[in-house]
């Protein structure tokens, strides 16, 4: 389900369906998108390993659990960026969050969860300091430049395409006292890695947030944004990795990515109808 | 606006959109205790579409009266119309955006049409009630029950408008 036609039509959407009568489109919209079969089967095969022994039957319930909150979620963000309509927001780990902003730069590790966009966003309207996102670049350019035009103007957005000038962005804007919010639950595209291992199975993680943690001393503040029903998001920040150096570099990162996917697991085992991870994450499953 | 730690700002009838919702938004809000020292972390958004409550019922009870009338216009035996009538009223209700949509974008631009569309909505439930009322099938009850909840929300508008000032009171207080 790629190109800039869902784009748009989403737009579209957001832009012309009454809000009385949205539940009954989302409802329709998610039921239509369980056609689509490789995001279908990548959800219930990431479903097979995180609900192990669940009937085929009851995956495909989840699943469309799944499609349901991604759309909301999806419509949320847009409606954010079209008509600034903010959810209402409930935090977990306060504290956390707000030791976050006081800190002289850190890392905001975050997930293929809830709205990472309008947490992003909303962070960057609400918070004096600066945060730069990093994704993955959208593979069709017609995409690429719907969402250049329609994105929020407060909030910097860097592609992980060209590694080592990117790198050095970070580290600079990280030693500035921003925070660079990073996805760390998925690996896209040829970036470096570390092993880990999630729901038991080994499975890798992106390298990049525990390497600029490291060359910038600062801790990295896994945060989830979780959906809790229509337009309501719960922020969850847990406590923060600090990556400690010793003689042994491969040691630091194996300690840093096992809490990062001890937190990371925990957040999806309880909303696992929020990973929306529509690839199998773990490849040997899908062969 | 946002309100900030108040948890009882979730029945501000400011967060609800038709009168009958605002009217109990505003009941539950004078029931409601003064926040606690210790407050819940929260951010509340008010906005007129904010209540999950509101919206899921008026969406059910629209896509509910739409599948009954097109139950009742279906040529078939009734349990087989009911089956055929759920899928069709969720197209159907797609009707005036997909239509409208792109005619209001052609005649004044792009932009937001969530009030014309939901204003059209609503006058071709209207229409399509006002029809089946005046019929002999048995959807004509759904087509009166349609019409009594508008009533019912046509008082709670009156009502609402009376109560205009110790709504805001009740609102300001609350937001203090």
């Amino acid at each position: 389900m790629r190109g800039v036609f869902w784009r748009q039509l989403l737009r579209f959407a957001i832009l012309n369906v009454p809000p009385w009568i949205e539940p009954i489109v989302m409802a329709f919209w998610s039921m239509v998108f369980l056609v689509w079969g490789p995001g279908r089967r990548g959800v219930i095969r990431n479903l097979q390993v995180i609900k192990p022994g669940s009937l085929a039957i009851a995956n495909l319930f989840r699943c469309y659990r799944v499609f349901w909150n991604f759309a909301w979620t999806m419509a949320d963000n847009v409606r954010f960026k079209e008509l600034r309509t903010i959810p209402d927001w409930e935090f977990t780990g306060l504290d956390h969050f707000q030791e976050m902003q006081t800190r002289e730069g850190a890392i905001l590790l975050t997930a293929h969860m809830g709205s990472y966009d309008l947490g992003a966003q909303l962070f960057s309207e609400t918070s004096s300091r600066r945060i730069v996102m990093v994704r993955a670049p959208e593979a069709d350019p017609q995409t690429r430049e719907f969402e250049e035009h329609h994105g929020a103007d407060s909030l910097r957005i860097e592609f992980n395409t060209r590694a080592t000038e990117l790198a050095l962005d970070l580290l600079e804007t990280v030693r500035e006292g921003g925070i660079v919010a990073i996805q760390g639950d998925r690996v896209t595209g040829s970036i470096s890695t570390l092993p880990a291992t999630l729901f038991g199975k080994p499975t890798t993680v992106p390298a990049g947030p525990f390497a600029l943690a490291l060359a910038a001393r600062v801790p990295i503040y896994p945060v989830f944004v979780v959906r809790l029903g229509r337009r309501r998001y719960r922020l969850i920040t847990s406590r923060p990795i600090e990556i400690t150096r010793s003689r042994n570099r491969n040691d630091d990162f194996a300690r840093a990515v096992g809490q990062w996917t001890d937190e990371l697991e925990r957040v999806i085992r309880q909303c696992w109808f929020q990973w929306f991870t529509f690839e199998p994450h773990w490849p040997e499953k899908a062969a | 606006m946002n309100v900030v730690n108040c948890a009882a700002a979730r029945s501000l009838p400011s967060r609800h959109r038709f009168a009958l919702a605002r009217l109990i938004g505003y009941l539950r809000l004078r029931r409601s205790r003064p926040p606690s020292e210790q407050p819940e972390h929260l951010i509340l958004a008010i906005d007129r579409d904010q209540s999950a409550l509101e919206m899921n019922l008026v969406a059910l009870w629209v896509f509910i009266t739409t599948t009954c009338y097109l139950a009742a216009a279906l040529p078939v035996v009734l349990p087989l119309a009911i089956v055929l009538a759920f899928p069709l009223a969720a197209i159907v209700i797609h009707l005036p955006i997909v239509v409208g949509g792109p005619l209001l974008r052609l005649m004044i631009g792009d932009g937001n049409h969530i009030k014309i569309v939901s204003v059209t909505t609503m006058a071709l439930l209207l229409l399509a009630s006002g029809y089946f009322a005046m019929t002999a099938t048995w959807a004509r009850a759904v087509a009166w029950l349609f019409f009594a909840i508008l009533i019912v929300n046509g008082f709670a508008a009156v009502i609402v408008w009376f109560l205009r000032g110790a709504i805001q009171t009740a609102e300001e207080r609350c937001v203090r």
